[in-house]
């Protein structure tokens, strides 16, 4: 196990490394010069030239992937060509909210789905299964943006009962921290829903199928012990492998949630270097992201150990 | 149930991480009453408003800086941090003196070195001190308050340089930060201006914090533009960074937010209807769309070809396409935009006539066009330059042209047009972009004014004479004087056409109705003088 997760990590390594080369050469190589945005459209070809020289935007590219790469190997992210503040900081300013919004997605939307799945399984072909599948369609179609737009003109500018947009932070209160997060998590969420609960119907049908869950029924075993207790756990593998890749989808949420709520988040942080060409934050932060996915698939790897038993590396 | 308390442990040290930064930063904000919350045309980037001239360098440098004279609201430079000048019988040394009791946020007192070193560290960057310091020979220090200018020959624009709002503003930083290369960021931000920014509060890319600074002593006069009493009624100003239109309308409705400077145009009538909302113009001066044509190649090396540009343009399609309602925008036949000191009807004949297809057409025949791809970039990210790509492809399409149009982001369109090279070769021959009405006006400090080959900026146009009347604008003495040459530099420059304009617009800005003591002026939005009424 200790080994596994070893050969893993190292992993990690190289697939950061190859994400970090692929995205530096995918902005430098593509139009857009950050010297020109900093210097303003009143500058001179030449004030845009004394800019890119101090920035070393005029070196050889492989002089400043190496650069960029001395860096990495000491864990410096590199410094904001605008700000000035290091890439370490501003992502460490960002965690937060990034993180308690995807935290209370997770939460919603894993509990709800799980819930929903369980439900349609259990009451398969009826109506109250093909309602909550229509549900879950329209769940996974109707853009993000859109969910948001409307929950906020509802629930925000209609009926007043919580913020248009903003974060605050946890330590400014747990109250107003979860009043914030509302809307966004239920926005970011519904896709999500709609994902984890379609998988894990399929999943549950497949395990009340099984000849031990018709040996429990024919034991007078209760419907609520059957489901969770004897079908949920044996159909958790797939549900949490698609928790994991979730993630992936979540992250890409992130960026539009974010913006539509206004919420200080790391997608947010990319999205306007990206804007910008702010070239130290957009590999900085595309590499922890990169990072960040390959170990949530580790421990989702890893939890299989816990759901099935039968599972051992 | 092992493995249930482990989970709550880990959770319980997960929230513990989450929140250590925020109460690292805790701190005790002044009431909401107290408080500005705005949401600005973009995100503060860049904090040094010498380096860049982006403009909202330049408002967080009008909060925290202070400036020696302030244009006042008839475009006259008023003394602002300076008590008393004078210029000599020979009009070569200007000789200044600072007010009392001038301090920086840090404490220290504003001295006549500061100033110095301010002021030269401004003339590298911006157009209008370059041009200034072509005649300057010393800034000599005579004592803590007083300091000079001595000219190699009279200079009349020197005081409307040094209170201009148009960036690049010259604020005056401490001597330590001003003597920064100019080609180098300033890393603190300490001014002696009515308000202090507050780093610990700010998050870049989210918020800029802005706390009232108890130290500052603004004059009597009532404000003006940026002269006058700058008196902070609010102790704290957050700009916030909110790029999503619909959220900050919505933002703005539910009193989240007290003021957004453009709100979109199609979510307008929204807030018109709302009676806790008030809309202002508040740069009566707008902003030009502005078409970019390179001297350098065919077949706008050619003067007839820049002349037929003239004749294709429709002179409000494009702004009706983007703005949509006629309120805010308008026709300008002015090279120096309309509703500007120097707006002048020299030479618009072919403006008032309005477009023509056929006589382009013509003109484009006598330059000798000869069917080659003519290049234009447009920026797809802003709607103006995207409608301006579109429109100005239909009208060369139909006066005979071959067009290409190369659309990305802006990003790509400013990199791209500072290549030289032939449109074939990584080049271009058109772009669009736009610059404030106010800056257009002045003849010498806009970049896109000179045409002095290969150091102009972009599209590189040549003319002599163009150099030779900017030249005597900034020479003239009177504004009588100044509006003849001003004229003249018109009637010349629509012969030899450095670039077309496509309309002139006035965003409005939104804010909440119990707001007072706004400030509208071109340029910068000021919140000094801004408090809330009940």
């Amino acid at each position: 196990m200790l080994a596994y997760v070893i050969r893993r990590l190292l992993s990690t390594l190289i697939v950061m490394a190859i994400v970090g080369i692929f995205v530096f050469l995918l902005l430098h190589l593509s139009p857009g010069d950050p010297a020109a945005i900093i210097a303003g459209d009143n500058a001179t070809p030449e004030q845009i030239t004394g800019i890119r020289q101090r920035l070393g935007l005029e070196d050889p590219l492989p002089v400043q992937f190496l650069r960029w790469f001395g860096h990495i190997a000491q864990g410096d992210l590199g410094v904001s060509i605008f700000s000035n503040e290091p890439v370490l900081k501003l992502v460490g300013q960002r965690l937060e909210p990034t993180i308690s919004l995807a935290l209370t997605t997770l939460l919603i939307a894993v509990t709800l789905a799980v819930t929903l799945g369980v439900l349609a399984a259990w009451k398969a072909d009826t109506w109250v299964d093909r309602l909550l599948m229509v549900v879950s369609v329209l769940g996974f179609s109707v853009p993000g943006f859109v969910v948001g737009y409307l929950l906020i003109y509802v629930f925000a500018i209609e009926l007043r009962w919580l913020p248009v947009q903003g974060y605050t932070p946890i330590a400014e209160g747990v109250v107003p921290w979860a009043r914030n997060l509302v809307l966004p998590s239920v926005t970011l969420g519904l896709a999500y829903v709609a994902l984890i609960a379609r998988i894990t119907r399929a999943s549950m049908l497949d395990v009340l199928a099984e000849d031990y869950i018709r040996t429990a029924k024919a034991k007078g075993v209760a419907n609520q012990s059957m489901l969770l207790k004897h079908a949920l756990k044996n159909a958790g593998v797939p549900i949490v492998t698609v928790i994991g890749i979730g993630v992936a989808l979540l992250f890409s949420g992130v960026v539009i949630t974010e913006t539509v709520f206004n919420i200080p988040g790391i997608g947010r942080l990319v999205v306007d270097a990206i804007a910008k060409r702010d070239y130290p934050i957009i590999q900085g932060v595309i590499l922890i992201f990169s990072g960040v996915y390959v170990l949530v698939n580790l421990i989702v790897d890893l939890s299989y150990t816990l759901i099935d038993p039968r599972i051992r590396y | 149930m092992n493995t249930r308390r482990q989970i709550l442990k880990v959770g319980a040290a997960a929230g513990a991480l989450i929140a250590a930064p925020s109460l690292v930063f805790a701190q005790p904000a002044p009431t909401r009453a107290r408080t500005l919350r705005a949401v600005m045309h973009g995100d503060l980037a860049a904090f040094d408003p010498i380096w860049t001239t982006a403009n909202m360098a330049s408002y967080h440098g009008g909060l925290i800086y202070d400036t020696l004279f302030g244009i006042d609201s008839q475009n006259q430079p008023q003394p602002q941090m300076v008590q008393s000048f004078n210029l000599s019988d020979d009009k070569l040394t200007w000789t200044f003196v600072l007010r009392d009791g001038l301090r920086f946020s840090s404490g220290e007192p504003v001295t006549a070195k500061d100033c110095v070193a301010s002021i030269r560290r401004w003339a590298v960057r911006d157009g209008g001190g370059q041009h200034m310091f072509r005649r300057v020979t010393d800034t000599p220090v005579v004592d803590e308050k007083t300091f000079r200018i001595v000219l190699r020959e009279p200079y009349p624009l020197l005081l409307d340089w040094l209170g201009k709002a148009a960036t690049n503003v010259c604020y005056i930083m401490r001597e330590k930060e001003a003597s920064t290369d100019p080609q180098t960021q300033i890393t603190e931000y300490i001014g002696s201006g009515p308000f202090i920014y507050n780093r610990g509060e700010s998050r870049q890319g989210a918020r800029y914090v802005y706390d009232r600074n108890p130290n500052y002593v603004p004059r009597s006069e009532p404000a003006s533009f940026m002269s006058g009493g700058k008196v902070a009624r609010m102790d704290r100003i957050i700009m916030e960074n909110m790029s999503d239109p619909q959220t900050q309308v919505s933002a703005l409705q539910a009193g989240e937010i007290d003021f957004l400077e453009w709100p979109s145009l199609d979510l307008i009538d929204t807030l018109e209807k709302d009676r806790n909302i008030k809309i202002e113009v508040m740069n009566q001066s707008g902003t030009m769309g502005w078409c970019r044509l390179n001297h350098l190649h065919p077949p706008f090396n050619n003067v007839l070809a820049r002349r037929a540009m003239l004749h294709l343009t429709h002179p409000t399609e494009i702004m009706k396409a983007t703005f949509g309602n006629e309120k805010y925008f308008r026709a300008c036949g002015s090279i120096f935009a309309c509703n500007t000191p120097t707006e002048n009807d020299a030479n618009t004949d072919w403006f008032k006539a309005g477009q023509n297809i056929d006589r382009a057409r013509q003109l484009f025949r006598e330059a000798g066009y000869d069917g080659r791809p003519v290049v234009l970039l447009s920026a797809s990210n802003v709607l103006h330059m995207t409608n301006a790509g579109l429109l100005y492809q239909q009208w060369l399409k139909a006066a005979g042209v071959n067009v290409e149009l190369v659309t990305s982001d802006w990003g790509g369109v400013v990199a791209r047009r500072a290549n030289r090279n032939p449109p074939d070769q990584g080049g271009w021959n058109i772009f669009f972009t736009s610059a404030s009405g106010a800056g257009y006006s002045n003849p010498v400090s806009l970049a896109g004014h000179a045409s002095n080959g290969a150091n102009a900026w972009f599209g590189w146009p040549t003319d002599e004479r163009n150099e030779q009347l900017r030249d005597a604008w900034a020479a003239a003495s009177t504004p009588e004087a100044r509006m003849q040459a001003a004229r003249a530099m018109q009637e010349n420059a629509w012969n030899y056409v450095p670039h077309v304009h496509y309309g002139q617009w006035l965003a409005p800005s939104a804010y909440r109705a119990n707001l007072t003591g706004m400030i509208g002026m071109p340029e910068l939005v000021p919140f000094w003088n801004v408090g809330r009424a009940g």
